[in-house]
């Protein structure tokens, strides 16, 4: 188990050196230099090449990549070109708000998910099975910032229950948790939804499987059929969607951070896309991979727990 | 028959909605298994033989499927009639039932040995390791060899012959006075099959059980069974103890499906060689529903035959045929 946990770190290190590389060449080769485009069209050419001159673009490309792959590497990511402080700082300080707000949408998006789902399909097309559909897909469609802003009003100002400025808050776990709660919500209904119909359409087919009905023919109770023998067999394709979407949310949650003003790694991407923040942007990249390498894995682990098939080699 | 039958099945008919009409799968079937007794089920793909014994163990899908006419007669209750808190207390204990797919008639998330041991726990109300115990004799029983070491093992480390040993022993985990086997060779090894058989034939003498044997294939049949049903269509179109149908096969799809027994020289036995196919439930032929397919045909043959004795044959030899066995046209 341990040797592979360590296999599988092993062999993200390819994966990140490539993504780096092709972080690196991207931003040399296409089009456009980026000295000028982040100095803007009436940048004088002495500020553009003092620019280039400290991102050291006017080195030879061997050199800058030598250089570029040794820093990334070693946790040296330069300085971010606005705010002047280190890029990994800046990440390393939002990454605790990115990783909270994640694991709790998606513990409140099985919470609600799981048995909802599983509970639609074995009430199929019954009155509930329809609002859970209907209400699932209402999840899916409806703007997530609009919600965000939504819950802001009723829950932050109507009702004063939570502060409006989800900051993260101080200390205590409490209060953290305060400052949770909304931008959780807001994310985890949109994954509530997802989990939902996965579940549910998951569960139909298992539902329909030989081992089912093997179950009920040596009179296992219905309670133990879906709960023992189903819903395991249910979680295999929920896992999978729930793996992908993680990436997703990470990147997607940049509304709800900035309807609830919460620092996190959407954020940080958007102010760095917008302010033409070149370094930053680089480090973020890595970040990235990083993240979805990690997500990988854990998905596969939780296979593993769930699917008795699947071999960790 | 002196002794009352184990199972007697009057006129059974199950339907499924298809398109917003019920239409019967199987129709107005009729027998009784007697106590000992091996009563094979004969017949091609999609003729209802597992709707036959689906419809005695309660397990036809509620959503579009009914048993609309008929008595399952089981210990003097009518299983078509009983609710399922009742059909599930003697699904898996009195009469059992093994599939004909061993490799996806196992969950493939739970270990062979908790499946196993699930039917004494509800049945018989063990505890997990006296179940686990029994569960390793059931194994043994089987011939899984190193029984002790594979109880937690998972479907997927067994081979198809070794799953289907294991579906043998959780049928007979709570010693079922009927056994119903549904294809359960179908799938295998020429060579397995034989030693499946072998094992099913030994184990039923061992328990005293009944057991309805469903085969496509007339020549596994002939060294199982005492007596055969061949089904055609839904119904049943010829029955007679096993000696005498083969000594005087008389409805032409019985004399079609002996021709078509595969030879040994072949490994497939799942090729048939009848021309043209079983009607769908929903296209089924008015008259006599082998017709269609049948070198034989009459006129008379447009109207539905009934099952009638055969004459020079022993009085319980019927067929359902105008021309071989039509005695009352
Ligand atoms: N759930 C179902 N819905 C509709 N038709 C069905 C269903 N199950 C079986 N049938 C039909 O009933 C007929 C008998 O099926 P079955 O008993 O499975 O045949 P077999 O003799 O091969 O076991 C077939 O024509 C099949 O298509
Ligand atoms: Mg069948």
């Amino acid at each position: 188990m341990l040797q592979y946990l360590i296999k599988r770190l092993l062999y993200a290190v390819p994966t990140l050196l490539a993504v780096l590389t092709v972080v690196f060449f991207v931003a040399r080769v296409l089009p456009g230099d980026p000295a000028q485009v982040m100095l803007g069209e009436q940048a004088g050419a002495e500020a553009i090449q003092a620019l280039r001159v400290r991102l050291g673009l006017d080195r030879p490309l061997v050199e800058q990549y030598v250089d570029f792959m040794q820093g990334a590497l070693s946790g040296d990511w330069g300085t971010s070109l606005v705010t002047g402080r280190s890029v990994l700082g800046e990440v390393l300080n939002v990454i605790p708000f990115t990783i909270e707000l994640t694991l709790a949408s998606i513990l409140l998006g099985a919470l609600i998910g799981v048995p909802l789902g599983a509970w639609s399909a074995l009430h199929r097309n019954s009155l509930v099975d329809y609002a859970t559909r209907i209400g699932s897909l209402f999840g899916l469609s409806f703007p997530a910032f609009v919600m965000a802003i939504m819950l802001l009003l009723a829950f932050a100002i109507q009702l004063d229950w939570f502060p409006v400025i989800s900051s993260g808050g101080g200390g205590s776990v409490s209060e953290r948790l305060l400052h949770l709660a909304l931008p959780a919500v807001n994310l985890g209904i949109i994954m509530a939804a997802y989990i939902t119909r996965v579940t549910r359409s998951s569960m139909l087919e298992v539902l329909g499987e030989d081992y089912v009905r093997t179950a009920r023919a040596k009179g296992v109770p219905h309670r133990a059929v879906v709960w023992q023998h189903c819903l395991r067999n249910a979680l295999i394709p929920v896992v999978t969607v729930v793996g992908l979407y993680l990436g997703i949310l990470i990147g997607n949650s940049v509304l709800t951070e900035i309807v609830f003003n919460r620092p996190g790694l959407g954020k940080l991407i958007v102010g760095a896309l917008t302010q033409r923040d070149y370094t930053m942007l680089q480090g973020l990249m890595v970040v990235y991979t990083f993240i979805i390498v990690v997500v990988n894995l854990l998905t596969d682990l939780t296979y593993g727990f769930i699917d008795p098939r699947v071999k960790y080699q | 028959m002196a002794e009352a039958p184990a199972l007697s099945v009057q006129g059974l008919t199950t339907e499924f909605r298809i398109g917003g009409q019920w239409h019967a799968a199987i129709r107005g079937i009729d027998f009784d298994l007697g106590k000992n007794e091996t009563l094979a089920l004969v017949g091609e793909s999609g003729c209802g033989k597992s709707i036959t014994a689906l419809s005695i163990m309660g397990l036809i899908p509620k959503a579009a499927g009914r048993i609309a006419a008929g008595k399952i007669l089981f210990e003097g209750q009518d299983l078509a009639q009983l609710d399922e808190e009742h059909l599930r207390e003697i699904r898996g204990d009195r009469i059992a039932m093994i599939f004909q797919e061993p490799m996806t008639s196992l969950n493939p998330v739970l270990t062979i040995g908790f499946q196993v041991a699930e039917a004494l726990r509800y049945h018989r109300g063990m505890s997990q390791a006296e179940a686990r115990t029994h569960a390793l004799e059931l194994l043994e029983q089987v011939k899984i060899p190193s029984a002790r070491q594979r109880l937690d093992d998972y479907p997927h480390q067994f081979s198809g012959g070794m799953r289907q040993r294991v579906m043998i022993a959780m049928a007979l985990a709570c010693k079922p006075q009927i056994l119903l086997a549904d294809e359960p060779t179908t799938a295998l090894d020429v060579t397995i099959q034989a030693q499946v058989l072998l094992l099913l034939a030994e184990l039923k003498q061992l328990y005293g059980m009944s057991m309805i044997f469903i085969s496509h294939n007339l020549g596994v049949v002939a060294t199982i069974a005492d007596r055969v049903a061949v089904m055609y269509a839904g119904e049943i179109v010829e029955t007679a103890a096993v000696g005498d149908l083969f000594d005087r096969p008389t409805h032409p799809y019985t004399e079609a499906l002996l021709s078509s027994i595969p030879r040994v020289d072949r490994t497939s036995d799942t090729l048939m060689a009848i021309p043209g196919q079983v009607p769908a439930i929903n296209r089924m032929p008015g008259g006599c529903r082998y017709a269609p397919r049948c070198a034989l045909r009459q006129p008379v043959c447009e109207r539905p035959p009934a099952l009638a004795p055969v004459s020079g044959s022993a009085p319980t030899h019927l067929a359902r045929c105008w021309v071989r066995a039509g005695g009352d046209r």
